[in-house]
């Protein structure tokens, strides 16, 4: 039998549909994002077979979406990456109370090393947070095999279960053996069950109760992962040797490490391993037979020490004094993603090997490299929209670092690089508006503004601009519509044009939305157009209480992918003096410094004519294409 | 491939570097589709992180190891690829000892950089750092690189080319697999990245 290679998140949607998932939801968020986007490719897979798989507003809502299908005995799956469940996290501790009929299995996927922004959050503290089973793969052949599992469990136990990925896992490619059929329906009537007593939280004794049954779900799926044997225990036939505790990827390094260790001075034969993949609840038998059988203890995980106090913990119960080696002995980081540089010293430092640090210590030439800070693609509108608002600033008298302008998620945060410098923060989705208005209150004299992209602002931006509009902040906001969720892949959000919605969709109009909130001062504009936008936000900060921009014009991107271009700009070079205030002002990866002139990367270019803007020597023309 | 990796029973690695949009990512589709395509386990890594905005991207290779961890450890990379000079230093810290490192000497200056604001790596400068880590250099100059009708040839896919040939990477995987999947991948138009890989195979430095 030939083997496809997938990606871990493919595995993740292929096991989901083999699992007979009938409903599959989630807001796109590296590294997480192919798993909706894989399937929303291949509807050939799911799409006759009744099963649902969309982007959802936000992770809460593809949640609860999931949730509810599940209520209905179904099969479900919401995924998201770890901000995400930060968002949903009101409703899973809720959800985590009732517990469910169908399996409900939440994806959410850790960026330790921080491949695409955003913090290293160890989201397994969630699982103990909220009294949740939570699986842990070490390959992307295992995702495929747990994914399943997951649902059983989740089944078994009636209560959801997270299925937690890291980018290492999630975003390797691997050959695997995929099942046939891809789709294996769960033939199962969907119930309506109304039983307040599980299903709401009236009253503190229903809340109390539910809590009670929530541990006790939680003790039995310890029963039923040890039944499928999720976690496996290897011990070695001799005591006092060494035992290594391995969890989610650390795994993966593992007979590597071990090989290394072996030409210094490791028996291989004497290591005992205890490979955990319930991470919650923690195999703690296993981990008392390890403690029994090892005289020293190396635990590898990522990030925070969860296990390794776990461990601590069991070794306690049973009076034995071990060693016990990881990050709370200071010997591993809790800082970045794992390798075999860890396991190796790990090891090193439980055994005392004489492993020298220079066999895995490379020479670190990139300190030579030049600096290579992102900025926003040829013909990007957001580079109208930054120009302006520096340029609006500049002609309302004001020095640039007079203005606040906050930030928020997505492309829009490239605004933060150069040549803008335009944007000052960044914190969270759709935290861009009630940070401005807490700007506002603090007393600051000058104009703030805050600039959202059309995503976010569906996402978590709503909210805080009704709050600003009901309570009359002089604030600018500046929703920055592209008409796609950009920077996470060209995802599709309510706001994409109709027609390029998937197929029966509807789109939701931002400038319809936002003016039918009652905003006091608000204009649509081409960010293309610079004076107008210059002219508009110049405006929008001499003018008091709330006023809203959309700037509005499609990813260049994505309108390139159908051959829509904007534009063609040619230098006159007559003209051209080789200033460079284009690239100073545009920064635009189109234009480079030819030998007497600017030159125009055509290929590059989209033909947006900002850089006309730009130049004080009409050496730059825009043509219509 | 059986000396690579039952010698020292650890995967055979390739480490890619270069700038979003050279095609980095699908040199290692290519090389993992024909390491599939011989019965080969291979795990394939990309970090694009920015990959469509001219940022940094980098992707690891691991073959011939079934249950392996995705990260290739410091001085453990048997080749590397680097197909932007400054980008290439970035590589150097994970390169083996005497392993292979091909470099499409290839300047793709960032803004900064053009302005005169931060300076930019000369040729030399790799080149002692490669030395450094004691690899095998090998330099390609972008003007070799070939017409097919007319046009320039996609530049990734004439590196692996050379690299079949040149570096240790052909001994992993061969030019009629990497063939194969050039073929699976481009269907009817693979003729002109055919050509691509052929002229990188043959091309004489």
């Amino acid at each position: 039998m030939s083997k496809e290679i997938v990606t871990g998140n493919e595995a993740l949607a292929l096991g989901a549909l083999r699992a007979g998932a009938k409903v599959i939801t989630g807001y796109p968020g590296t590294p997480s994002s192919e798993v909706i986007g894989y399937l929303l490719s291949h509807p050939e897979l799911w799409r006759e077979k009744g099963v649902h798989v969309e982007w959802s507003t936000n992770e809460k809502v593809a949640f609860e979406i999931a949730t509810g299908t599940a209520w209905a005995g179904q099969r479900a799956l919401a995924t998201m990456k770890m901000s995400g469940l930060n968002v949903a996290f009101d409703s899973v501790i809720s959800i985590a109370y009732s517990g469910i009929k169908g399996g409900l299995v939440i994806y959410v996927g850790d960026d330790p090393g921080v491949s695409a922004g955003m913090a290293e959050q160890d989201t397994r503290g969630f699982a103990f947070m909220a009294d949740l089973p939570m699986l842990e793969p070490c390959s992307v052949k295992e995702i495929y095999q747990l994914v399943p599992q997951a649902f059983e469990l989740s089944e078994k136990t009636g209560s959801p279960v997270f299925l937690r990925l890291t980018t290492a896992v999630s975003q390797s490619h691997a050959a695997i053996n995929l099942k046939k059929p891809y789709f294996v329906p769960v033939e199962r009537e969907v119930v309506l069950e109304k039983d307040i007593q599980k299903y709401t939280k009236a009253g503190p004794a229903i809340c109390m109760l539910q809590h009670r049954d929530l541990l006790q779900r939680l003790e039995k799926s310890q029963e039923t992962i040890k039944e499928m044997g999720l976690n496996s225990l290897s011990l070695s036939g001799r005591k006092g040797g060494l035992g290594i505790l391995a969890s989610g990827v650390s795994y993966a390094y593992l007979e590597e490490g071990l090989h290394l260790a072996s030409q210094f001075g490791l028996d291989p034969e004497s290591v005992s391993v205890l490979k955990v993949v319930s991470v919650n609840p923690f195999p703690a038998e296993e981990a008392r037979a390890l403690l029994e059988n090892s005289e020293t203890i190396l635990v590898l995980e990522e990030l925070e020490p969860y296990l390794e106090r776990f461990l601590i913990v069991e070794a306690q119960g049973l009076g034995l004094n071990r060693k016990v080696v990881g990050k709370l002995d200071g010997t591993l980081e809790k800082i970045g993603d794992y390798s075999v540089r860890e396991v190796v010293k790990g090891i090193s430092t439980a055994l005392g090997l004489n492993i020298p640090p220079e066999l895995y210590q490379g020479i670190p030439a990139e300190k030579l490299a030049c600096p290579r800070p992102i900025t926003v693609c040829a013909g990007c509108p957001h580079r109208g929209t930054f120009m302006a608002i520096n340029q609006a600033i500049r002609k309302s008298g004001l020095k640039r670092d007079q203005v606040m302008v906050t930030g928020d998620i997505g492309c829009t945060i490239l605004g933060m690089n150069p040549p803008f410098n335009t944007v000052w923060n960044e914190v969270s989705m759709g935290a861009s508006i009630g940070i401005a208005q807490g700007y506002v209150y603090a007393g600051i004299n000058s104009p703030v503004i805050a600039t959202i992209g059309d995503s976010t602002f569906f996402h978590a931006g709503i909210p805080p601009l009704i709050n600003a509009i009901q309570h009359r902040v002089p604030l600018t906001v500046i929703v920055m519509d592209n008409g796609w969720t950009a920077m996470t892949g060209m995802q599709v959000n309510p706001g994409t044009k109709e027609e390029l919605q998937p197929e029966g969709l509807r789109r939701v109009d931002l400038e319809k939305l936002i003016s039918g909130l009652g905003v006091e001062h608000f204009w649509v504009v081409d960010p293309y157009d610079y004076p107008k936008m210059t002219s508009v936000i110049l405006e929008a900060l001499r003018l008091p209480q709330v006023k809203v921009i959309l700037s509005r014009r499609e990813c260049a991107i994505q309108a390139l992918r159908r051959k829509e271009k904007a534009g063609k700009v040619k230098v006159i070079a007559e003209k051209c003096n080789l200033c460079k205030a284009c690239i100073t002002i545009t920064g635009c990866p189109a234009l480079s410094i030819g030998e007497k002139t600017i030159e125009i990367d055509q290929a590059l270019c989209n033909g947006c004519g900002l850089c006309t803007f730009a130049c004080g020597y009409k050496a730059l023309e825009k043509e219509a294409v | 491939m059986k000396d690579a990796t039952q010698e020292v029973k650890l995967p055979y690695n390739v480490y890619l570097v270069g700038v979003g949009g050279q095609g980095i990512l699908t040199i290692g589709e290519i090389i993992s589709q024909a390491a599939n395509l011989q019965g080969i386990p291979v795990n394939f890594y990309p970090t694009k992180g920015m990959a469509q905005r001219g940022g940094f991207v980098k992707a690891q290779l691991r073959i011939g190891k079934e249950l392996v961890g995705p990260s290739i450890p410091e001085k453990g990379t048997h080749f590397v690829l680097a197909m932007e000079r400054s980008e290439a230093l970035k590589a150097v810290r994970f390169l083996k000892p005497g392993g292979d490192f091909l470099l499409w000497d290839f300047v793709w200056a960032p803004t900064a950089v053009m302005l005169g604001l931060a300076s930019y790596p000369e040729l030399k400068v790799v080149k002692e750092q490669v030395q450094k880590a004691l690899g095998n250099l090998v330099v390609v100059d972008p003007s070799l690189l070939p017409d097919f009708e007319g046009k320039p040839v996609a530049d990734n896919i004439f590196l692996l080319g050379i690299a079949l040939k040149r570096a240790s990477l052909g001994k992993v995987v061969s030019l009629t697999t990497v063939e194969e999947a050039v073929k699976n991948r481009w269907q009817r138009f693979a003729s002109r990245n055919l050509y691509a890989l052929q002229a990188g195979y043959e091309l004489e430095i």
